[in-house]
C-alpha cells in the first residue's frame, strides 16, 4: 500500500534521513523501531509531507505522493497521529472530533465515523460535552487517534502514540492499534516501547542514523542481537 | 443561509444606530464618530487576518497606503472624466491592495508566527523608500489633490467628499468587514481558521489547507485596507504623503484594537476600536500632549485583565445563556 524508496530529508541544512526504504502492506501494523535521533519522527513527517523530501520517492496505493501537500494526503485517506497529541483543549471532545472531519469525503462519512470513535472508545462518548483539555493522558490520546479516525482514513500514520502514558494505558493504546487493523485499516507505528509495540505489529524496521538497519518480521527483530544491545544493553 | 447564525449582527447594528444618530444630532459630534469609525473599520479588516489566522503583519499599514495612492492616482488620471473617478479609484484601491497582499503572502505566509511578523515589517519599510526612492507618485512631496479637485469638482463638492463622503464609506467598509467576517466564521472556512489558529499541524492533519486558507484571509483583510486608506485618508484629506501613509504606528493601533476587542471575535474590534477611540480622542482634549503616557497604562491594564479580549470575556461569561445568541 505505501512504498518508500531512498527518502532523503532534513532541517535546514542538516540532513537526518539518509535513504529511507520502506514497505507497508494493507490491513498490517508496521513499526518503526529506533534511538533517539535516528530519523524516526522525521521519516514519518516526510511521508505525510509536513517535511518536504528533499529525495526519493513515496508512493500510496501506486500513486506518486512524494510533493502532494498533507491536505491532498488526507483526501487520499493518508493521516497522521502527531507526537504530542495536538488537541483542541478548549473545545469539548465532540468538537475536536467533528472537526476532524473536515475534508469533503470525511463529512460524508462523519456520522459512521463517530460512531466509530464511540465504540473504540467508550470513554469518550461518555465525555463528549467535556474540555478536551480536560481530559487525562490516555484519554487525549484516544481523542487523537479518535480525531485521526474522523478523516476516514486508509492509512494511520502514528507518531508514539504511548508516549507519557502509564503502563496499564500503553496496553490500551496498543489494544487500540490492533481493533483499528481488525477495521480493516493499515498503521505504520513510530515507537519507542520496543517489546509491546512488537507485540502487535506484522513487521517491523530499525532505524539507525537516518538509515534502515534492520528490518524483518516480528520474530526475527525480536531476535535480533542489534536490538538487544540497542535497548536492553546486553 | 442560515439566518439565525447572523444574529451577531443586531447588537452591532444598534451600536452604529446610536453612533449615527449621535453624529447627526448632536452639534459638532460627526467628526469625533467618523474618528471612531476610522479605528473601528480599522481594526474590523485587520482582525479578519490577525484575528482570524493568528499571524500578525507589522507591515499592514502598506495595504491602506497603497489604496490611499490607488485613490489618489484615479481622481489625479480620471478626474476629467467627472465622478466617476471615485468608483475607479476605489476599484484601484482594492486591486493594488490585493495584489501586493497576494505577493507578499505567497512568499511570507510560508513562514510562521514571529518569522513572519519580521518580514512584514521589511514590506512597508521597502515600498515607503521605493516610493521615496524612485520619486513613485510625487516621492517625499506626495500628492496633493486639494487645489486639482476644488478646479474639476468645485470648493463644495470637494468639502462634501472630504466631511461627508469619505465618513459614510468608511462606515461601510467597517459594516462590510464585519459583514464578511460573520460569513467567514459562519462557514467551513471559520473552522479551517480556527483549527490553523490554534494548532497548525493539528490542521495540516486534519486535511486543511492552511496555506490557501491564510492567503484568502490576508488577501481578504488587505482589500479592507485598501479601501479604508483610499476613503479616509486620499478622499478626507485630500492628501498624500508617503511618511503618513506608510507609518508602522497604524499597524500597532490595529493591533492593539484587535487585541482589546477580542482577537477573532465579530463585535471584538467595534468595540475595541470605539474605545481605543474614544479613549485616545477624549485624553488629547483633556490632557493635550501627554495622552500616550496616560493612554498606554490603561491599555496595558485592560489587556491584563481581559486577556482574551473584551468580547472574548464576556463571550466566555455568558457561555450557555440567550446572550449568547448574540455574542460572536
Amino acid at each position: 500500500m505505501l512504498f518508500v524508496r531512498d527518502l532523503e530529508s532534513g532541517y535546514g541544512e542538516m540532513q537526518v534521513l539518509w535513504g529511507i526504504n520502506l514497505e507497508v502492506n494493507e490491513k498490517t501494523v508496521t513499526t518503526i523501531l529506533g534511538p533517539n535521533g535516528s530519523g524516526k519522527t522525521t521519516t514519518l513527517r516526510s511521508i505525510f509531507g509536513l517535511n518536504r523530501p528533499w529525495r526519493g520517492v513515496v508512493e500510496f496505493d501506486r500513486i506518486d505522493v512524494t510533493y502532494m501537500p498533507p491536505h491532498a494526503k488526507v483526501e487520499i485517506g493518508i493521516t497522521l497521529v502527531l507526537e504530542g497529541r495536538h488537541l483542541f483543549p478548549s473545545m469539548s471532545v465532540e468538537e475536536n472530533l467533528r472537526l476532524g472531519a473536515y475534508t469533503r469525503r470525511a463529512e460524508e462519512k462523519m456520522d459512521d465515523s463517530i460512531d466509530l470513535v464511540y465504540s473504540l472508545f467508550p470513554r469518550l462518548k461518555e465525555r463528549r460535552e467535556q474540555k478536551a483539555g480536560t481530559l487525562s493522558g490516555g484519554e487525549q490520546q484516544m481523542l487523537a487517534i479518535g480525531r485521526a479516525l474522523m478523516t476516514a482514513p486508509k492509512l494511520i500514520l502514528m507518531d508514539e502514540p504511548s508516549q507519557g502514558l502509564a503502563p496499564k494505558l500503553v496496553a490500551e493504546v496498543f489494544e487500540t492499534v490492533e481493533r483499528l487493523r481488525e477495521e480493516g485499516l493499515t498503521i505504520l507505528l513510530v515507537e519507542q516501547n520496543v517489546y509491546a509495540s512488537l507485540e502487535i505489529s506484522d513487521y517491523a524496521y530499525v532505524l539507525g542514523d537516518g538509515k534502515v538497519v534492520l528490518e524483518g518480521t516480528v520474530d526475527e527483530i525480536r531476535d535480533s542481537e542489534e536490538v538487544k544491545k540497542a535497548y536492553v544493553g546486553i | 443561509m442560515n439566518i439565525r447564525a447572523y444574529k451577531p449582527l443586531i447588537p452591532m447594528i444598534a451600536v452604529y444606530g446610536v453612533l449615527i444618530t449621535i453624529a447627526l444630532t448632536v452639534d459638532g459630534m460627526w467628526q469625533p464618530v467618523a474618528y471612531f469609525m476610522f479605528y473601528i473599520a480599522l481594526g474590523q479588516a485587520f482582525n479578519i487576518f490577525l484575528g482570524l489566522t493568528g499571524y500578525v503583519d507589522f507591515g499592514y499599514v502598506a495595504f491602506m497606503g497603497l489604496g490611499a495612492y490607488g485613490m489618489g492616482l484615479a481622481i489625479k488620471n480620471f478626474g476629467h472624466l467627472g465622478l466617476i473617478a471615485l468608483p475607479i479609484g476605489i476599484f484601484l484601491a482594492v486591486i493594488m491592495s490585493m495584489l501586493l497582499s497576494l505577493a507578499v503572502g505567497a512568499v511570507a505566509l510560508r513562514l510562521r508566527g514571529a518569522y513572519f511578523a519580521i518580514a512584514t515589517i521589511g514590506v512597508n519599510e521597502g515600498f515607503r523608500y521605493l516610493v521615496e526612492g524612485v520619486r513613485l507618485w510625487g516621492g517625499t512631496e506626495g500628492m496633493i489633490l486639494s487645489g486639482f479637485m476644488r478646479k474639476t469638482y468645485g470648493r463644495e463638492m470637494t468639502n462634501f467628499f472630504s466631511t461627508f463622503l469619505s465618513d459614510v464609506l468608511v462606515i461601510l467598509i467597517a459594516f462590510s468587514a464585519a459583514v464578511v467576517t460573520i460569513a467567514i466564521l459562519n462557514k467551513k472556512m471559520g473552522y479551517a481558521l480556527l483549527a490553523l489558529r490554534e494548532d497548525e499541524d493539528a490542521a495540516k492533519v486534519m486535511g486543511i489547507n492552511v496555506t490557501k486558507y491564510k492567503i484568502m484571509a490576508f488577501i481578504t483583510s488587505a482589500g479592507f485596507a485598501g479601501l479604508i486608506g483610499a476613503t479616509a485618508w486620499t478622499l478626507k484629506l485630500t492628501y498624500i504623503f508617503p511618511e503618513d501613509v506608510f507609518n508602522i504606528s497604524y499597524t500597532v493601533e490595529a493591533i492593539v484594537i484587535v487585541m482589546l476587542g477580542g482577537a477573532g471575535t465579530l463585535l471584538g474590534p467595534m468595540f475595541g476600536g470605539l474605545i481605543y477611540g474614544i479613549m485616545k480622542y477624549y485624553l488629547s482634549v483633556i490632557f493635550p500632549g501627554i495622552q500616550l503616557l496616560i493612554l498606554a497604562p490603561i491599555l496595558i491594564a485592560i489587556v491584563v485583565v481581559f486577556p482574551e479580549g473584551l468580547i472574548g470575556y464576556i463571550r466566555k461569561k455568558a457561555r450557555d445563556t440567550r446572550l449568547s445568541e448574540y455574542l460572536r
